[in-house]
């Protein structure tokens, strides 16, 4: 076994402990047993982040704002990293107006599917001030599910089995019924990426993944 | 990994020189991508309608494409399940997973010593642990109703990556976004996952709210190395 000088300095102030404050053989064998295991001792710092999926890869501008995301706070992202999703999102819709023929200002974000779900319009700002702050969100008491316009409920966890590919494309791209920009009448297919669960990929007991290919 | 081998080859080869990043968090940015540290992707569910349990899985790590750390937990390497309670973006409560000699140690959940960028172990609030599993799975259940499971999964994620990273540059010869059907880049990859069931009752009451007003755990996960 892999002992370290700090270890032992533990084990012998450990053992003074046990000595001074108790008599109780059993104890002190307890503990003794018990410094035997690993040693965790140390500082661990940040390397990476995930909260929601794709979010830092698909809104992040480059690889340095992608790094810094990574190595930042829930409570600090909102400000680092709004403005530069916003940005990030016209920027895709105008990528495809030129590709299209029109000009930038001819394809914009539209209000999104949310907004009829909510009673107000989910702008580009609310929607990115919301992925910025990148947290998965879990209900302990509703149904589970990341989001799907025909469960009642939303934004309450990520199942194995939850489409977030698609989910994303739909509230980014998807405009007020979700179907904006759905490859029919000469626009681009952006509300779906034509793929979904491989079934062996998931079963019904824990740890409810299958087994590796 | 099937027909595409090839392609994937080259792919791996340009991913890592010239930082095309794939999702879910799959090797996302430059600094993390490739490593032993690196988070492929988050799943928190119920395991059955109505539970009163949470399931949380962090697969790090993916063969997804070639010349990437893959197959191995790192032992400087501390994952973490951050939850915040009340709303504030804030952990207020972490578990904890980090290997020891081919077994994954938890920790947790409790509130941390500190919170932000630094962790330390929290030696003091043992879980439980659980031999880390080769092909079959190998899980361990407390009498609290807490279930460990460790090893290399199938990689559950599905994408067309390939045919993202054309849609997101569009020109007027190729505008017409993805295919339908598409191909899923993930089938046939794997991952080095990190599952954990546990009831609520012991991460506590959420008193924080999700966007259309329904009590939330806010939680995120990192991965966290030793200096």
């Amino acid at each position: 076994m892999k002992l370290n000088s700090i270890k032992h300095i533990f084990v012998g102030l450990l053992l003074s402990f046990v000595v001074v404050s108790c008599n109780n053989d059993d104890d002190m064998m307890m503990d003794d047993d018990m410094m035997a295991g690993p040693d965790f001792s140390g500082t661990f710092a940040q390397v990476d982040h995930m909260g929601r999926p794709g979010i830092n890869t698909v809104l992040g501008a480059d690889g340095d704002a992608k790094d810094a995301h990574n190595i930042s706070i829930p409570a600090n992202q909102g400000a680092a990293f709004q403005m530069a999703y916003q940005e990030r999102l016209e920027a895709l819709h105008d990528a495809y107006a030129i590709a299209l023929g029109l000009t930038a200002e001819d394809v914009d974000y539209e209000p999104n599917i949310l907004s009829g779900i909510l009673g107000f319009d989910v702008t580009a700002e609310i929607l990115t001030s919301v992925l910025a702050t990148d947290v998965l969100e879990v209900a302990p008491d509703a149904q589970t599910v990341y989001f799907d316009g025909s469960v009642p409920v939303g934004f309450t966890g990520r199942k194995l089995q939850d489409d977030v590919i698609d989910i994303s494309l739909i509230l980014l791209f998807g405009g007020r019924d979700g179907a904006r920009f759905n490859g029919e009448g000469g626009l681009p297919q952006l509300v779906t990426d034509g793929v979904g669960l491989t079934a062996d990929n998931i079963t019904t007991t824990f740890p409810y993944i299958g087994s590796p290919e | 990994m099937k027909k595409t081998t090839k392609f994937f080859t080259g792919f791996g080869l340009l991913a890592l020189a010239t930082g095309i990043f794939v999702a879910a968090d799959h090797i996302d940015a430059p600094a993390s991508m490739g490593t032993t540290a690196d988070i492929a992707d988050y799943f928190a569910f119920e395991p059955t309608m109505g539970s009163d349990n949470t399931v949380f899985i962090v697969d790090l790590q993916s063969n997804v494409v070639d010349g990437l750390a893959y197959g191995t937990f790192d032992e400087d390497v501390l994952t973490e399940i951050n939850i915040d309670l009340d709303g504030d973006l804030t952990e207020d409560m972490v578990i904890q997973a980090i290997p020891r000699n081919g077994r994954m140690y938890f920790f947790g959940p409790v509130t941390p010593n500190q919170t932000g960028l630094n962790s330390q172990v929290l030696v003091d609030s043992p879980l439980g642990d659980v031999e880390i599993s080769a092909t079959s799975a190998i899980t361990e259940t407390t009498s609290e109703g807490v279930s460990f499971f460790a090893g290399p999964r199938q990689d559950p994620f599905f994408f067309d990556f390939f045919r993202f990273n054309e849609v997101l540059a569009p020109s007027p010869m190729d505008n017409s976004g993805f295919n339908v059907p598409g191909e899923d880049t993930f089938d046939g990859a794997n991952t080095m996952s990190i599952a954990i069931e546990i009831p609520n009752s012991m991460i506590g009451e959420a008193t924080g709210t999700n966007v259309i007003g329904l009590p939330v755990y806010k939680t995120w996960i990192t991965t966290n190395r030793k200096q």
